[in-house]
Order: structure tokens, then sequence, then C-alpha cells
């Protein structure tokens, strides 16, 4: 079984890994442009101060991550990919992202949590795969032994 | 993935967490504290002939004993009695924050005197700028801060340690608040500087994240983590405990005194609907946690500063309406602060009460008010530290000592002149005995304090539910948090029915236990802060530091 690369997902959650997925994922389809660059956000809580008394917000977080993503893609050559900020849970929000695109392939950066927090947040690459309709390519840790 | 899969992972974590959490709670069971659980009651009925309701609460006893149980075996450990020469012994986490406030107030130049000023003037706003990188303002960070300290800590605890240690517990209370601005000022500048910004532009800081992330400049990265992860550890339990249970049991207390019904039984197998209450607080704080309704929260951040100005006014009243009495109440608080005979104990057991419901209160030295310290926007850590040491003036010097002293003016401290109020004493039912004693004087009162406290008490749950989210995320990631808030609101519920003395020992285990991970850091650190505020001071002195036009 063989996958195509027209439209390749790369999740980005700016950890040291994700500038080695860009990488990757343009070496595989040979153009910057296929590339779909997505940070998924977290759902604010509604204690902090900030969020009571300051202005953090959705549009504030949204906003001031797409910068980081477009110039975290510029930094890496993929100033051409398209960007996307989505909002929930990560494994979901990816998989579901890939469908409605229609991609590919997903190319997703794995951390190796290891005890508790494996437990607890379980891997977003696996959750990638259970859900994802599409080929999913999870790249070792680039310090793994 | 269909359904059933993500619900059966969610339900293994969730599992899996039960299963640690049982592990931990297990292994630490034992034996009692200090043998002050309460009395077993004996029972009127069979157990056929109980209802329902005594049925549940039946149930519910063995949660009560085990908060007793586990008690004995952290305390022999947080509160281990450091000798003193002779009979007397003071507890090690109450040493470790005396101590502690000491240092920092010589180390920093009496940092509580000095930077009042300044500190009064960066709050009103003339040094903000929108531009600093940052959630809050200034005066937002201590607004946030100060809702966690200003609650049952103010009413409820003062009075404990009035009945407990004497009137002269009050005097080593406003030093302990005194001193507790210095530990205030290096633990927040910390909190600060080694803070963490994620790429949504939101701040997760606090002691965890500058033990784990500031000792190991100093090439103390092992112990940084432990201790980092040790303060996280405490911070949780705090929360569910002192900053969640307490404050259900306490704000009963009062509400009871106008809504007789939530009274907890005189006798066993009576009607018991003290329940009703916790169910209550548990859906309301639900809807804020995990239903997302943060207008509620928004409200009572609103409301709070209100009360708190309502009930300082209304002691300066008792005070004024018994104003001939004031020196005498002052002459007896003096006295017995260094005799310590109006209990007993002695000046030691008079000083430790003084200054554990001090840190219990305004949290100096604890390293919680750190997390929210850490959100504001400044371009200078120590400008924030010096915001922060406010918090401790308002909270203790000011307002606790108006309950001190009005618990003592009033007399409700002492059960043998005034037995109406034994019985409370006796039950640590410390926010009925302070309402019942404001009452007398301005008669209504006590229902003007209902509401109140219930506020005060929902207010500093919703502050402590974000202190222990931030501390779970920092052990089990960002992505964690609803398991948290799932056994916060359980907590929620059981301060309802556990009783006062378990509930009130078990959040002083944590949140002492909290103080010796942080001292420790913050000794280490407090080199840096140093520098760092005579860098500032001289920019100060100077007239380099940008004012803000208003």
């Amino acid at each position: 079984m063989s996958f195509t690369t027209s439209k390749i997902v790369v999740p980005v959650d700016f950890s040291g890994e994700s500038p080695h997925a860009i990488a990757n994922a343009i070496r595989i389809a040979g153009d910057a442009s296929k590339l779909h660059l997505v940070h998924v956000l977290l759902p604010l809580d509604t204690v902090s101060p900030g969020v009571l008394l300051g202005d953090v917000s959705d549009d504030a977080r949204r906003k001031t991550v797409t910068e980081k993503l477009n110039s975290l893609a510029a930094e890496h050559g993929a100033a051409e990919a398209t960007m996307s900020v989505l909002l929930g849970t990560p494994g979901t929000e990816i998989a579901d992202y890939a469908k409605d695109q229609g991609a590919d392939l997903i190319v997703i950066p794995s951390h190796g949590y290891h005890g508790v927090k494996r437990i607890f947040l379980g891997s977003v690459a696996e959750r990638v795969i259970r859900h994802a309709e599409c080929s999913v390519l999870v790249l070792r840790r680039s310090d793994a032994d | 993935m269909p359904l059933t899969q993500v619900v059966s992972s969610r339900c293994l974590r969730l599992a899996a967490l039960v299963f640690i959490a049982g592990l931990n709670l297990h292994c630490a069971s034992g034996q009692d504290t200090d043998g002050v659980s309460a009395a077993p009651v004996e029972s009127v009925e069979s157990p056929a002939e109980r209802g329902l309701v005594q049925q549940f609460n039946d149930a519910l006893e063995p949660v009560d004993s085990f908060f007793g149980t586990v008690n004995g075996y952290i305390a022999t450990v947080i509160f281990y009695p450091v000798p003193l020469g002779g009979d007397d012994s003071i507890p090690a986490a109450v040493l470790v924050l005396l101590l502690g406030a000491t240092f920092f107030t010589i180390r920093m130049g009496f940092i509580n005197v000095r930077g009042f000023k300044h500190a009064v003037m960066v709050t009103a706003g003339k040094y903000d700028n929108p531009d600093d990188q940052g959630e809050v303002t200034h005066f937002q960070a201590l607004t946030a801060a100060l809702s966690a300290t200003v609650g049952l800590g103010n009413i409820a605890g003062v009075a404990i340690a009035i009945c407990i240690g004497g009137p002269g517990a009050t005097l080593w209370m406003v030093l302990a608040g005194f001193i507790g601005m210095s530990s205030k000022f290096v633990e927040c500048t910390l909190g600060q500087k080694y803070r963490e910004e994620r790429p949504d532009g939101r701040i997760m800081g606090g002691a965890m994240y500058y033990l784990s992330r500031g000792l190991p400049e100093l090439g103390l990265g092992g112990l940084g983590k432990v201790l980092g992860i040790m303060f996280a550890i405490l911070c949780v339990g705090g929360s569910f405990a002192g900053g969640n249970s307490f404050q259900v049991k306490m704000s009963l207390g009062a509400v009871a005194q106008t809504l007789p019904f939530l009274a907890a039984p005189e006798v066993a197998g009576a009607a018991d609907y003290r329940w009703i209450y916790g169910l209550l607080m548990s859906v309301v704080t639900g809807m804020v946690i995990i239903g997302g309704i943060r207008r509620i929260a928004s409200a009572a951040e609103k409301i709070v500063p209100a009360m708190c100005g309502i009930y300082v006014a209304a002691a300066l009243v008792i005070l004024l309406k018994n104003i001939g009495q004031i020196p005498a109440a002052l002459q007896l608080i003096v006295n017995d602060a260094f005799t310590g005979t109006a209990v007993s104990g002695g000046l030691v057991g008079v000083l430790v009460v003084g200054f554990q419901r001090a840190a219990f209160s305004n949290e100096a030295g604890v390293g919680s008010a750190a997390i929210a310290h850490a959100a504001a926007k400044t371009e200078y850590p120590v400008r924030e530290g010096m915001v922060a040491l406010l918090g401790p003036f308002i909270d203790t010097v000011v307002i606790c000592t108006m309950t001190a002293l009005v618990i003592v003016i009033t007399g409700a401290w002492d059960p043998v002149q005034n037995p109406e109020f034994a019985s409370l004493i006796e039950s640590k039912n410390g926010a009925a005995l302070t309402s019942v004693a404001m009452d007398q004087q301005i008669p209504g009162f006590r229902y003007v304090l209902s509401v109140a406290v219930v506020l005060f008490a929902f207010s500093t749950m919703i502050s402590w539910s974000y202190y222990g989210e931030r501390c779970w995320a920092f052990l089990f990631g960002d992505n964690a948090s609803m398991s948290y808030r799932i056994i916060f609101l359980i907590f929620t519920f059981l301060g309802s029915i556990v009783s006062a003395t378990n509930v009130l020992d078990f959040g002083d285990l944590m949140i002492f236990g909290m103080a010796i991970p942080n001292i420790i850091g913050v000794v280490l650190l407090s080199g840096k802060v140093r520098k760092d505020l005579d860098e500032y001071w001289q920019k100060l002195k100077n007239g380099d530091l940008e004012v803000t036009e208003q």
C-alpha cells in the first residue's frame, strides 16, 4: 500500500521536534506549498487571572499563535504552506482537519513521554493514528537512542 | 475513532489515576494526627430504623476517619517537633517559615518597609505598560492573589488561633504578616523571573517553575527537579484541602448559624443535611471549572473586594463601640504574647499558633501566590515582587488583626467567662464563632457575614483551583486538567461532611508542606533576587524608570 503526497498535514506544537517534522514533510512532498501546518490550542481554563480579570481570550491566543506559526514556517522554508490554528483536543482535531482537507498524509513527531505523563496524556500521535483516515508517518524523536 | 474507543481510553486513564491516588493515600494511612478527631456520639437508633440520609452519612464516616489517619503520617514529617530546649518544641514547617521570613527581611534590607510606598504606586498603575509581556496588570495580579488568601483563614482561622493560642497569638500573627511581606516579595519576584511563556502567549509560573528552572543555574538541577515536583504535589493537595474542603467546611459553619437545618446533628442518627450545601457548592464550582461559565467566577471576584470592605467596616464599628476596652485588650494581647498563660502552651505555644494561622491566611513563604503574580505584565520581576508584598499586609496586618481584636474584645475566645461560645470553640468552628461574636455587637450582621463568607469561600476555591490546576499541569501536562477538576469537585463535596478538625489539619499539612521545598529553594536563589533588587532600586533612585502618564 502506498500514499500520495499532494497534501500533507504537519501538526506543530513548537517543541524542538517541530522543525524536524517540517523538514521531513518538505522532503517527502518536494514542495512546501503542499504542507498544512496545524497548531491545536487547548480550551482555555475559566479560573486563571488572565481569563477572569485580564485580556486572555481565544482570539488573542489565535493571533499570537498564528504569528509564531508564520515565523516558524518562514524560518524553516515553509512560508508557502497553509497555516491553521484549531481549538480542541489535539489528537482528534488533527485527524478531523486532515479528513476535512482531504489530506494524503499526516507527518507527526513523537515526544516519547514515559511514566505518569504517558498515562495522563497518552500520545497525540497515538490518537492521530487511531482517528486518522489517511496514512500517518510518526517520526522517531531526533534525540532518541 | 469510534466513541466507545474514546470513552474506554479515557476511562482507563481515569482508572489509573484513581489507582495511583488510592495507592498514595493507602501508603500514608495509619494513625490519628493529634487525637482530637471528632468524639464518637452514641446512636439513638438501630441501623434498621435509620433513614436514607442517616445511612448515607454513616457510609461517609470512614471517609472522615480516613482523613484523620492520613493526617497522622504526613504530620510526623511536616510538623516534626524540633526541640528548642526544655520541654518546648516547634513544628518543623513553622520553624522553616519563621526563619525564612526573618532571613528574607534581613537579606533584602527590610524591603517590607522601604519598598512599601513604591509598591503602592506600582499597584496604582503608575508604572503599567500594556506592551509588557504578561496576562494581567499589577493590580489585577494582586487582586487574584488576594482572592486566594482573603477568605475563611481571616475569619475562621484567626478565631481558632485566638481560642487555641490565646489573645497573645494576635501579636505574633501581625509580626508574621509583617516579615511575611519579605518572603512574599522574594518568591513572587522569582515567580516572574523564571516563568514560562506558552506559544499562545499564556504564562506559566510559580514555585514549581523557579525551583526546577532556577536551581539548575546554581548547579543544583537534581535538587530543583525534586523540590519542584514535591511543591507541585503538595500544592495539589493544598488546593484540595485548605483551598477547597476547608473553605466549604468553615463557610458551612457560618451559614448554619442562619440556616440551622444545615448544622451538624447534635445526636447521631438525627437528620443531617450538610451534604446539601456540599452538593450545591460542588455544582456551582463545577459550572465554572468544568462548565466554563466564567461569568459566575468573574462576578464573585468583583463582589469580594466590596465584601472585604464591609467586613473591615463592621469590625471597625465594633471596635469603636468598645473603644474604652481597646487599651485593656491590647495590654492583654501583649502580655499574653510573651507569657502565653491565657490558654496554655506558654510563649512557644502562642507564637507557633500565631505564625501558623498567619501563614495559613496570607500564604507568605508557601509559594502559592507566585503562581498568580507570575502572570503580571512587567519588565522587571522585582516590580511584581513589590506589588506582592502588599498581600500579607492587607490580608494579615489589616484584616486578620480586625478579626482578632473583635474576638478578644467580645471575649468570644474565653469559654470560661463566656460559656455560650464553648461548643463552637470545642468544635473549632471559627467562622461561626466570629459570626456569633459580631452578631452580638451588630444585631443581624450574621446574615451579612453568611453571604460574605460564602463568597469569600467561593472566590478562594476558584483561585486555589487555578493554583492546583497549574501544578497538576506541571506534573502531568497541560492536557490533563479534566481529571484534576473532577477530583477537586469531589473534595468540595467532602468538605461539607468530614469533621472540621480533620479538614483543618489536612489543609494545614499540605499548605505548610509546600513551604518546605519552597523556602529551601528561595533561600538558595535569594542572592539573584538581591542582585536584581539592587539594580532596580538604583534605577528607581536615579529616576531611570519610566512612569506611565495618567
